[in-house]
């Protein structure tokens, strides 16, 4: 479904990521790890063409992202993206956040549209909150509704960056657990997060950044039984206590 | 005092105000749309759109007004083989001098809207238009509008200097009158309070309006 393959990005002069190579098979769930600055925010905006990267290749869904004739739009929409600051259009009501994109960009019917939006809103666990805004959201409502609104385009890769490190500690659950639904379900995911109980839950593979590298990799439990990197070693300790 | 000569010569007078107010409406509604352009264009990541925003923007701020209207009054005729018309050539000026100061009320605004919004709708497939429309120029505008209403009142104050190239607005005909009546000071204070009380509506609007933005903000 995706691969990447020794691909590096410059910020100027400063090489952000360095020579990073995986693969991410249909349905696979990888949780991406690492510390602050480490490069998986830019990771990630790599994949959907968010931002341009100079070597290496990046192939998502057969087309390569790299490619200066690929219609990067339409690529977005085969991918969702949630992040840490939900970035929930402050403007609009759930539900408009939600049917704008099929609407504009999949030239969906209003009341198509909307269904389908009362049916995610319904699958995240607050259809009740259909028409409030987001300020008037809790933080875990909002990032609820940032999933529906990505799962609105029927992406077939979702990727999270951070999902629910702003959120209060008792709102984190309830996002994790749509996350979690929507894993078992079978979407292919990207998760960057620190969250360990869910990377054990459903990751299919670890991987640990630092510096612009994937430094460690495994499935879940040789990463956290003996990291080979004393670097991951240093950072499970800190987040694991 | 003779006040009777403004009572005489209101219709005259009212006259002119109309103008003033077409001339203003006019500028602002082309001024605000090519300055959107402009805005956009001075944010653009293409060079040569950059470039030539930033080259119009930069050259109409260092000018003042009244040369612009004399410029599109005796030039434009001069380049196109035809005179253009006083009204015409009038609000023609207007527009391109106002779309600078737009174009920068409108740069702050669309870079106060942080860049996970413009990411979170690329990230849905929102093209870059789509995305201006739906989610960064309605979030601006927003912001702006305090500073937009002011700058309605500046245009209004602008068109006073119409009366340059002959056009006979409101302040023009105060002037024919006095010429007639010669009352200056009853006229110029009758047109001075004309232009207090309705830039004072702006003002107290454009307060009240950034009021509002605070506790809406909070
Ligand atoms: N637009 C940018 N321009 C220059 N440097 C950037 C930009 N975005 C991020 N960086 C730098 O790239 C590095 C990786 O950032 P990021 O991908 O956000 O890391 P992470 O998500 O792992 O915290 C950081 O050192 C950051 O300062
Ligand atoms: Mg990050």
């Amino acid at each position: 479904m995706i691969e990447i393959s020794n691909m590096s990005k410059w910020y100027g002069d400063f090489q952000v990521l360095k020579d990073i190579t995986e693969e991410i098979k249909p349905g696979q769930t990888v949780v991406v790890c690492g510390p602050s600055g480490s490069g998986k925010s830019t990771l990630l905006r790599c994949i959907n063409g968010l931002e341009p990267f100079q070597e290496g290749q990046i192939i998502v869904d057969g087309v390569s992202v790299g490619d200066p004739s690929t219609n990067l739009y339409k690529l977005r929409t085969e991918i969702g993206m949630v992040f840490q600051r939900f970035e929930l259009y402050p403007h609009m009501t759930a539900i408009q956040n939600i049917t704008l994109a099929p609407i504009k960009v999949r030239s969906k019917p209003k009341k198509e549209a909307e269904d389908k939006a009362m049916e995610l809103l319904q699958r995240v666990g607050i259809p009740e909150k259909a028409h409030e805004f987001p300020a008037n959201l809790s933080g875990g409502q909002q990032q609820r509704v940032a999933i529906a609104r990505s799962l609105a385009m029927e992406p077939k890769i979702m990727m999270f960056d951070e999902p629910t490190s702003a959120l209060d500690p008792e709102m984190i659950k309830e996002v994790l657990d749509v996350m979690i639904a929507l894993s078992k379900g079978g979407m292919t995911m990207i998760v960057v997060t620190h969250e360990m109980g869910f990377a054990r839950e459903v990751s299919d593979e670890i991987i640990f950044m630092d510096e612009g590298m994937i430094v460690e990799r495994g499935s879940d439990i040789s990463f956290f039984q003996n990291p080979k990197n004393p670097r991951t070693k240093e950072f499970l300790d800190k987040i694991l206590l | 005092m003779d006040w009777a000569v403004i009572p005489r010569n209101l219709h005259f007078l009212l006259g002119g105000l109309v103008l003033t107010f077409e001339l203003a409406a006019f500028s602002l509604a082309g001024g605000f749309l090519l300055g959107i352009l402009m805005g956009l264009g001075r944010l653009s990541s293409r060079k040569w759109i950059y470039y030539s925003a930033t080259l119009y923007v930069n050259f109409f701020r260092s000018l003042p007004l009244i040369l612009v209207i004399f410029w599109f009054y005796f030039m434009v005729p001069f380049i196109i083989g035809r005179p253009l018309g006083d009204f015409f050539s009038a609000i023609v000026a207007f527009i391109a001098f106002e779309a600078s100061y737009f174009a920068e009320i409108f740069r702050g605004g669309i870079q106060s809207i942080p860049q996970g919004q413009v990411m979170a709708a690329y990230s849905t497939g929102l093209g870059y238009f789509s995305t201006m429309r739906h989610i960064v120029l309605p979030q601006a505008l927003r912001n702006m509008v305090p500073t937009i209403v002011t700058q309605c009142v500046i245009i209004f104050q602008d068109t006073s200097l119409a009366y340059v190239i002959g056009l006979k607005e409101f302040l023009r005909r105060t002037s024919l009158v006095d010429a007639r009546e010669l009352r200056s000071l009853e006229l110029y204070l009758f047109a001075g309070l004309v232009y207090l009380i309705f830039c004072s509506i702006g003002t107290i609007a454009s307060r009240r309006l950034e009021k509002r933005q605070v506790q809406i903000r909070r």
